[in-house]
């Protein structure tokens, strides 16, 4: 699963002013909202790329984080808010008023 | 005449007019879809100028109130959405008066920024092969028929949000509930697209940790 071995490069691998050699999980754990939103440096992006090439419990990770994000969705999707009856009343007043 | 649908952004200018225009002629369609588009995002950022639910359903009243009866000042120099939040916020700043002082959006306390997404213990560490690598991985989660989620999981992810720290859960709320995008999330609470995401990112991680928790419970 992980072909490369961990950095050697004397960077703390904790650390994530990256770049290190490699990112690992720890780190991609971090870097996962700013790869889905598109801000990562193209460094650091090919880094994580290079990541999820390799490491499939990562890949798992992410599809664990597009899943909780579509669930929030379909929260969102499940509500049908009603407007309150005044301010419907106050709409159909300027219906009638001809405003 | 034939309507295009309002899909690149240059046309939003449009749309805001053909709404306001509506609006104006008191047609209640077109007041519904603006309200079910802009109700979620006014109740929850009304929520943390107060500290009551029922108070912040009134402020959102309220801004509705004066949108439908001032409409016709809105002189279209700024977005509609803008317009209808800077009187929601005008509303809410005079109940927060009474009540609390409104969050600071525009900084991140430490608590916010400070909780790894995933919990230490399940990297490997120094002494292992592969430090900051996996030692407990995550396991795929089984989907139950045509939803992500079953009921009772559901119920879970509502209540770990509602139990989010408070700003964490207005940004998830407002992108991933509601589906603001970054960019209006920042305008309309002045916040840096940095900060913005480092809410996201804990409030998301920690949802996601719920979520695998319960679903690895149940898997077993």
């Amino acid at each position: 699963m992980h072909t490369s071995g961990p950095p050697h490069n004397g960077h703390s691998a904790s650390e994530l002013d990256l770049p290190v050699d490699e990112v690992t999980c720890q780190q991609f754990v971090e870097l996962v909202t700013e790869y889905f939103e598109g801000a990562l440096e193209p460094r650091t992006l090919s880094r994580v790329e290079e990541h999820l090439v390799m490491c499939d419990w990562c890949v798992t990770y992410v599809e664990q984080m597009q899943a909780t994000i579509a669930s929030l969705r379909e929260l969102g999707e499940a509500r049908s808010p009603e407007p309150p009856d005044a301010v419907l009343a106050a709409l159909r007043a300027r219906r009638a008023g001809g405003a | 005449m034939r309507h295009e649908p309002a899909i690149a952004p240059a046309r939003m200018a449009v749309s805001d007019e053909q709404t306001v225009a509506a609006l104006r002629a008191g047609d209640e369609r077109a007041f519904r879809d603006l309200f079910a588009r802009n109700y979620p995002m006014m109740k929850r950022v009304a929520r943390t100028y107060v500290a009551s639910e029922a108070v912040a359903e009134e402020i959102v009243q309220e801004t509705w109130m004066a949108i439908v009866t001032g409409i016709d000042r809105f002189e279209g120099r700024s977005a509609l959405g803008t317009w209808i939040f800077s009187i929601l916020t005008n509303q809410a700043r005079t109940h927060s008066a009474r009540e609390r002082r409104a969050l600071p959006f525009s900084s991140v306390a430490p608590s916010d920024a400070e909780a790894p997404a995933v919990d230490p213990d399940r990297f490997q560490t120094g002494d292992d092969a592969w430090p900051g690598h996996w030692a407990t991985p995550p396991r795929p989660w089984q989907k139950p028929e045509r939803r992500l989620l079953s009921l009772e999981a559901r119920d879970r992810l509502k209540a770990a949000l509602a139990e989010l720290p408070e700003r964490q859960r207005v940004i998830v709320g407002l992108r991933d509930v509601d589906g603001h995008s970054a960019e209006e999330v920042c305008d309309l609470l002045g916040l840096s697209q940095e900060n913005q995401r480092v809410l996201l990112h804990r409030g998301r991680s920690r949802l996601r940790a719920v979520l695998e928790e319960y679903l690895d419970a149940a898997d077993v």
